[in-house]
């Protein structure tokens, strides 16, 4: 909350960490189930889709931009792997490549029509989850397909105790952080969050970065239906609701401002964590469903207003 | 990342050879056939032995969603039935909010606070399952509340209102009511959902006897007074003769009456029996006719019971089976409570444990 | 929020920009009207307009946000919160019929107000906080419910307000949403704040440079949406009756593509109130020829979505002509 980590982003902990570390000790301390080595593989296990999705929005949100899109986008994803997984039984790698190809496919296409149509990207990829949709309900209406020993493998699988789905976030958060805390086209993307003008004036791209950034956003919408898909074992068409709301939460509790111009993989690392720990505790510690509900959209509340900017920003 | 990510999985699904979890059987809900099998099925013996436990006992439910009268009822009447009990020291509820995915997460949850059975209504009967193989290799029971009848390794029992007979017998008092003539439309809930998948086959088939009846349009008003009566406007729009609706759920037929009387075509319409809910009961009351089918309501404290007795080891059948019956519209005003709210349902909880 | 909307003017709104939905919603008429011959009745259009009326008036309140680049996801929640405890206070009695109605719109308007107070002061993003502020009221009407709508509607009111005067023609709900799209032109027009939220929103820095009082502006921007959207919730209560504790989920999003389809885009003080009708209008006439035509649900969802997008692009394509700008 100094302003110092205005100046110095992403590195070190930030306030979300510490909130996430008062709440595991509080768990441990008061809840006895909570600190079994079990428990905790669970909360990293059920962790890993939002992890993964909440990296992808990060790649637009740093830009300045958003995608309502990515929720429905898993769910037509899950279905679509589904079917093929179960119409071709030994061809699970060509379902993924499929899968991912159609994520990232979508994704680049809502980057085209932002940069071709020039709209604001909420209302894009907005008409864009109603139209992914009815492709979904389209497809089905009801739960279909199964998924191949290796996608199941990867969602709910441990190697020598450890969840492989956690491997799995590991590797894409480092791909994410490497990319937009450590290269140009990161350093360029922040730059068009924090100014888009300035950054046109400067000579920048931005067209190709929003391509970009939304084809990141695809892709991991794509890896997350893969561990949807997983844990679950059949294509439901609803499987992807709400999801979307949920990343973004958890990219702005992060630290990221929904304006762009900064980003911390560790921080939306250490939000999903702190949702992942809270819904947990919350369970294990007997509080009424109803409850739930309400402390969820009061921490939602609090914790943007904790992390708030610094300085004035635009409603929006 | 995307190259080496395919590469990664096709390496993991040559080395990781893992047998799929045992997948419930599909059974095809449009055929009477299915609902003998499941009677048959519901009376076998249960074998308790393996998850009789002494002493206290702790009781989870995962509600796939908590959103509805009908699923409120359920849940107090699981919280009633479960306090009359004294070996039954806990009773966790959680809310999975529609979200399957959250499901799963709940009921690992409720496997780490040790648990001894779960109770649950699915967000999708197959995508619990995973999570339901947990509970099975706990040793943890678990009983089905939810629509579909389910039969899976992972299932321990049910507790089950047969879907077809309820349907039937909705269908049936509505043809009689029509003198087995005229043109129909049928309201059913979310398109899809396994409800509307029965209760439109048995429709159809009770049709079959009745050639004179045809059904117009098939609609899914999503178990929603506001949405039933909204595209019942449509239909009188576009039909300038309906003569009956079919409706099983009374909170969709009050939407489809209102739409009727604001289009002043009551007089035309007969509808179809609907079920306990408060506020169709009152409806009945006040036209004196079209009747109820109760709901099955019965179905929460039935469950705890039978979770009771498999963790005691007692014997017991695969499932509990709660009949539906057909009320005539004297005995359905009866159910009617005029100084409740619409949104409830006849039953009888003593005052603490109703909704509140 | 990015380099489409990034540049703003003080110019007023262009006016063929302006006149984009109207030209939509008549070429919409005129497909409804050789699709069917029913739909020119004046009984069926009326009809049309008493099934848009909840949402029409949640719109309105929800323009004045997204005029000052805002949005307010919490008005689905306000609309379920003002529907429940409508009939909650009602409790079945006719004298309670006023009070109920006014508790109710006040109940609004200090979720309003609290949403406008951390917002403008809090400095935080609308979306976030909203969206906080929705679940949150979800969860307390459930906890306050039990999850069940306990509330009966006081006798007579329900009766009122779904009858039609002038001739059995007009129905009454269709002059509340009227009434509301007047008052909201009213606001948007001809006081200081609409012209104050024109301002602010099409230049928020200079705005505040010039002294407008942007933070309470805001604020009362918030406020007059959380007053719609409990108005709705009434509106809702009226037309259906008591149906659950959530009648107004997902709502927040129709709102939101019906006022994108009227022209305010987050462009900031563009668009409007006038507009706003209009693209509630068009969203329903266009699911409504699509339910008459008898497409599947599915395809009914991939149309709007192709509506909401090809709208906004139509907008921000006579957007930039009208204002003679180029851009990115």
């Amino acid at each position: 909350m100094r302003p110092a980590r205005d100046i110095v982003p992403s590195i070190g902990l930030q306030p979300i960490h510490w909130a996430l570390l008062a709440l595991v000790i509080a768990g441990t301390v008061g809840v006895p189930q909570f600190r079994t080595l079990a428990n905790l593989t669970n909360i990293l296990e059920q962790s890993a889709t939002l992890a993964v999705l909440a990296i992808g929005q990060s790649f637009v949100i740093a830009g300045g931009m958003i995608d309502l899109s990515v929720g429905q986008l898993v769910g037509l994803v899950t279905v679509v792997a589904c079917m093929g997984f179960e119409a071709w039984p030994g061809m699970g790698w060509a379902v993924v490549l499929l899968s991912l190809a159609l994520a990232g496919g979508v994704g680049l296409v809502n980057g085209e029509l932002i940069n071709r149509l020039r709209m604001p990207p909420l209302i894009l990829t907005f008409g864009m989850l109603s139209i992914l949709q009815g492709c979904i309900f389209l497809l089905t209406d009801r739960s279909v397909g199964t998924v191949s020993p290796a996608i199941s493998f990867l969602a709910t699988g441990r190697v020598g105790g450890v969840p492989v789905s956690l491997l799995l976030v590991a590797a894409v958060a480092f791909v994410a952080w490497f990319v937009l805390e450590r290269s140009v086209f990161g350093w360029h993307l922040l730059a068009m969050g924090n100014s888009a003008e300035s950054s046109r004036r400067a000579g920048l791209d931005l067209r190709r970065l929003t391509r970009l950034a939304y084809l990141a956003s695809g892709l991991c919408a794509g890896i997350a239906a893969m561990l949807v898909a997983g844990r679950l074992g059949t294509g439901f068409p609803n499987a992807g609701n709400g999801l979307e709301l949920d990343a973004i939460v958890a990219v702005v509790l992060g630290g990221m401002p929904l304006k762009g111009g900064k980003v911390s993989i560790a921080g939306v690392l250490g939000a999903v964590l702190l949702l992942g720990v809270l819904n947990n505790l919350l369970n294990l510690y007997q509080v009424p469903a109803f409850t739930q509900i309400l402390i969820k959209g009061l921490i939602v509340i609090a914790a943007i207003l904790a992390d708030r900017p610094g300085r004035r920003a635009q409603p929006a | 990342m995307r190259l080496t990510m395919p590469a990664a999985l096709a390496a993991m699904t040559t080395a990781a050879f893992l047998s799929l979890p045992a997948h419930a059987e599909d059974m095809d809900l449009t055929k009477k056939e299915t609902y003998d099998q499941i009677m048959t099925w519901a009376a076998e013996p249960l074998d308790t032995s393996k998850f009789k436990k002494d002493g206290d006992l702790k009781i989870g439910v995962s509600a796939g969603y908590l959103s509805n009268a009908w699923i409120n009822f359920t849940g107090q009447s699981i919280k009633y039935e479960a306090s009359l009990h004294p070996e039954i020291k806990e009773l966790k509820i959680t809310d999975a909010g529609f979200n399957p995915t959250k499901q799963a997460a709940d009921i690992e949850d409720l496997l780490t606070s040790g648990v001894d059975a779960i109770l649950f209504w699915p967000v999708d009967e197959k995508a619990i399952l995973p999570a339901l193989q947990k509970a099975h290799e706990k040793g943890v029971a678990t009983i089905n509340i939810g629509y579909n009848f389910m039969r899976d390794p992972a299932v321990t029992s049910n507790a089950y209102v047969n879907q077809w007979d309820y349907s039937e017998q909705v269908a049936t008092e509505f043809a009689k009511s029509l003198d087995g003539k005229g043109k129909v439309i049928a309201m059913l809930p979310i398109a899809g959902s396994s409800a509307a998948v029965v209760q439109l086959a048995v429709l159809q088939d009770v049709l079959k006897n009745y050639p004179d009846m045809e059904l117009i349009s098939t609609e899914y008003g999503d178990w929603d007074r506001a949405k039933a009566k909204q595209l019942t406007e449509n239909l009188l729009q576009r039909f300038p003769e309906i003569d009956g609706a079919f409706s099983p759920a009374g909170q969709m037929s009050m939407g489809i009456y209102e739409a009727f009387d604001e289009a002043g075509r009551l007089d035309e319409l007969t509808l179809s029996p609907g079920d306990d809910y408060n506020g169709w009961t009152k409806l009945v009351a006040k036209e004196g006719k079209w009747g109820s089918v109760t709901s099955g309501l019965e179905v929460g404290r039935e469950a705890v019971k039978q979770a009771v007795k498999i963790l005691k080891g007692e014997p017991t059948t695969t499932a509990v089976v709660v009949k539906t019956r057909y009320l005539n519209p004297e005995e359905a005003a009866k159910l009617n409570e005029p100084d409740r709210p619409d949104d409830w349902f006849k039953t009888d909880l003593p005052a603490e444990f109703l909704p509140q | 929020m990015n380099a489409a909307t990034a540049t703003f003017s003080l110019s007023r709104i262009p006016s063929l920009d302006k006149a984009a939905v109207w030209i939509v919603l008549a070429l919409l008429l005129v497909v409804a009207g050789l699709a069917s011959d029913a739909f020119f009745n004046v009984k069926y259009l009326a009809n049309l307009l008493r099934q848009a009326t909840p949402i029409g008036i949640v719109a309105v309140g929800v323009t004045f946000v997204m005029l000052l680049r805002g949005v307010d996801l919490s008005v689905g929640a306000i609309v379920s919160m003002s529907a429940v405890a409508c009939a909650l206070i009602m409790n079945g009695k006719p004298e309670n019929l006023v009070p109920a109605l006014l508790a109710t719109v006040a109940l609004g308007a200090v979720i309003g107000l609290v949403n406008g107070l951390l917002i403008a002061y809090g400095r935080v993003s609308s979306f976030i906080l909203t969206l906080g502020s929705s679940i949150a009221i979800y969860g307390l009407v459930q906890m306050s419910t039990g999850g069940t709508a306990r509330g009966v509607v006081s006798p007579g009111f329900r009766e009122v307000m779904n009858s039609r005067v002038l001739d059995n023609m007009l129905p009454v709900l269709v002059i509340c949403l009227a009434a509301a799209v007047a008052v909201g032109l009213f606001l948007q027009s001809r006081t200081r704040f609409g012209r104050h939220v024109y301002l602010i929103g099409a230049s928020p820095e200079a705005a505040r440079l010039a002294g407008l009082p942007v933070l309470r502006v805001t604020v009362a921007a918030y406020v007059v949406s959380g007053l719609f959207a409990a108005l709705g919730g009434i509106a809702l209560l009226a037309r259906t009756g008591v149906s659950g504790t959530n009648p107004g989920e997902g709502m927040e999003f129709d709102v939101l593509a019906a006022v994108v389809l009227g022209g305010t885009t987050f462009a900031g003080g563009r668009g409007g109130v006038g507009g706003t009708f209009a693209g509630v209008l068009v969203l329903f006439i266009a699911l409504n020829l699509a339910n008459v035509a008898g497409l599947p649900f599915a395809t009914q969802l991939a149309i709007k979505g192709f509506i909401i997008i090809a709208a906004s692009a139509a907008h921000s394509w006579l957007g930039r002509r009208g204002s003679g700008r180029t851009e990115t």
